[in-house]
């Protein structure tokens, strides 16, 4: 065990020796700084507004005010029957509103997790191929531990970097929001416009649910990406692939979906988030449950292959 | 009967139909330096890679230290120590990380070890600067380094004094005796370089086209029987040839100044003796050794791949 562990070390100092895993959360910092200025200062004026001790009245003189702007402008008659109804939903529910803060935009960066996704691929497609290029699997494999051993430890230092990522975005989020736009307390409320309606939950499970459900996409993509790279060995081809398949998922189930195999393609599985948000499966006839297998069947694949290339194969002429 | 701390039993590798190496059968001992020599493409790499489980073996076994590197890969591997082909390195880590990487691999080698090898590869100045920056000549010290983390008692050292000058290779060469001899460490080294070869092995392999075709001990060639080939610089030469030639039985060469005779070992010092008594004058004499080169060129004939 101790040794599993000093290979995962050896393969966390690998990567982080390396300028480019450096550049990878740099521009993480970089999209949550910009995107917190462009929120501050090109956000909806109304998120940000502090209401008082009788904002019930505030709520309704604003929506006297949306709703005059809309028979003069005709932009507004767009956008503004959103913000009304989002002021009823207060209305209705007695919940006071609360102005934007670090907590909210944590939530709202729960998209960057693509970003993270990304990353992930370059590190996990480059993670055994960068081995064959160097020339070092040679002296890597002809020590007293297995294959098997040594493609695990690769593994897992792939989840513990999209971890470590993973954990950078959420407190770098919640700090930069913090100094940006303060913070209602521990665990605030969070009202949310969702395809099913307006609805509010605390928003520390709405984080949980809303990152945990893109890791989904994450995961399977690292590891298909892992796999090309234990096949091919070349990280070029892994990491060209992966996000080719990652940009393209959801356009190819789309153009497929009219045939009733289309959903045991992966990408019609990944977005688990179907069965939850009210919108509905991708394809009739799938199901939250459906999903699942369908994801584990196609984990057990990349796995067993990339197990497969990497122990079986011989090593030669690199 | 020294042990053997390795043995290639019948060992054969074929790529898809093709025959690459057809059955070896040779064993290396411990405390013996062993070359591994042969024109490329013969199979030596090859060889090498299934040696220490880089690649699969088709048939016929690895057994080191009697363990079989095919069914016990951890128990065989844990006495090798190895450069396959080119020291490579991670480009992006120090010299002395590049080391510690190897080092957590395995039980037992600590700091100390590391800076004991360091100091033995003469390695001490540059072992915190990148292996990326590293000449070849270095990155070869930093290989050989990171084969001996573990004290093996298997050294395989592929073309080890490639990119080192004189004085390097030298130093190396004399490394390897020092590991054999001192701490009994049986070391494989592969090379193109037979005058290398020549001077740092006790035996010597022979490959060609996947098969052994000769095994040499090479400080056994001072064969006493044997006829040399003996240079001499003389004065008059004609004088000298003529004496020379009522003496020996067969003929007197000569090549510019000098007269060359093949004579056995302990006829040399009657005929200078006779040379003496006759009035001429010995300039040099040099006995020509029966270089590894021309046997190997003889062993091996033309370089070809089937």
């Amino acid at each position: 065990m101790s040794n599993f562990i000093n290979l995962i070390w050896n393969e966390q100092i690998k990567l982080y020796a390396r300028k480019a895993t450096w550049v990878m959360f740099a521009i993480l910092l970089v999209i949550v700084i910009g995107g917190a200025i462009i929120t501050k200062f090109f956000g909806v004026e109304t998120d940000f507004k502090e209401y008082g001790d009788d904002w019930q009245t505030e709520l309704q003189a604003e929506n006297e005010r949306l709703t005059a702007e809309m028979s003069e402008d005709e932009f507004a008659s767009f956008t503004n029957p959103v913000l009304i109804d989002k002021n009823n939903y207060h209305l209705e529910n007695d919940l006071k509103p609360q102005p934007y803060d670090g907590w909210a935009y944590v939530l709202d960066n729960s998209f960057l997790t693509s970003v993270i996704s990304l990353f992930t691929i370059i590190v996990a497609a480059g993670i055994i191929s960068n081995e064959f290029k160097w020339g070092t699997i040679k002296l890597l494999l002809i020590r007293p531990i297995s294959r098997t051993k040594i493609l695990l430890s690769k593994y897992v230092s792939v989840l513990i970097f999209a971890f470590t990522m993973l954990v950078f975005l959420l407190l770098t989020s919640w700090i930069v929001g913090a100094i940006m736009f303060g913070v209602n307390g521990l665990n605030p409320v969070v009202v949310q416009n969702l395809i099913s309606g307006f609805a509010h939950n605390n928003v520390l499970g709405e984080i949980v649910t809303s990152y945990g459900f893109s890791l989904v996409t994450l995961v399977m993509m690292a590891t298909f990406a892992f796999m090309i790279s234990a096949i091919f060995r070349s990280s070029s081809m892994a990491v060209g692939l992966a996000i080719f398949l990652m940009m393209a998922g959801n356009t190819i189930v789309a153009v497929l979906s009219k045939y009733e195999w289309a959903k045991y393609i992966l990408f019609a599985n990944t977005n688990l988030e179907q069965y939850t948000n009210g919108m509905g499966p991708a394809i009739p006839g799938m199901s939250m449950t459906f999903s699942i297998i369908v994801l584990v069947v196609y984990f057990v694949i990349f796995i067993v292959a990339a197990w497969t290339a990497f122990t079986k194969r011989d090593v030669a002429g690199n | 009967m020294v042990k053997a701390a390795m043995q290639l039993v019948n060992l054969k590798k074929t790529i898809g139909k093709k025959p690459i190496i057809k059955g070896l059968d040779f064993e290396i001992r411990a405390g013996e330096v062993f070359g591994f020599l042969g024109p490329n493409g013969a199979g030596k790499t090859t060889t090498i890679r299934m040696m220490v489980g880089l690649i699969d073996i088709t048939e016929g076994d690895v057994l080191i230290e009697g363990k079989s590197i095919k069914t016990d890969f951890k128990g065989a591997i844990q006495h090798v120590g190895a450069i396959v082909e080119n020291p490579e390195m991670y480009p992006f880590l120090s010299g002395w990380k590049n080391l510690k990487q190897y080092a957590r691999m395995v039980k037992g080698v600590t700091d100390q070890r590391i800076k004991e090898v360091v100091g033995l590869v003469g390695l001490d100045k540059a072992i915190h600067e990148k292996a990326g920056r590293y000449s070849l000549g270095m990155r070869q010290r930093l290989g050989i380094a990171q084969a001996l983390l573990h004290s093996p008692s298997i050294l395989i050292l592929d073309e080890p004094t490639n990119g080192l000058d004189p004085s390097g290779i030298r130093e190396i060469r004399k490394y390897i005796r020092n590991l054999a001899e001192k701490e009994n460490v049986a070391v494989i080294v592969s090379s193109h370089l037979l005058t290398e070869i020549e001077l740092m092995c006790d035996r010597i392999g022979v490959i060609k086209n996947g098969e052994l075709i000769a095994i040499e001990e090479v400080k056994g060639t001072e064969n006493e029987e044997l006829l040399k080939e003996v240079h001499l610089e003389v004065e008059p030469l004609e004088t000298a040839k003529a004496f020379l030639e009522t003496q020996l039985a067969n003929e007197v060469g000569v090549d510019g100044k000098e007269l060359s005779i093949s004579v056995k070992r302990e006829e040399i010092p009657h005929i200078l003796k006779g040379l003496v008594e006759q009035g001429i004058s010995i300039y040099s004499v040099r006995v020509m050794q029966a270089t590894l080169e021309d046997k190997f060129f003889d062993l091996i004939g033309e370089n070809t791949i089937e």
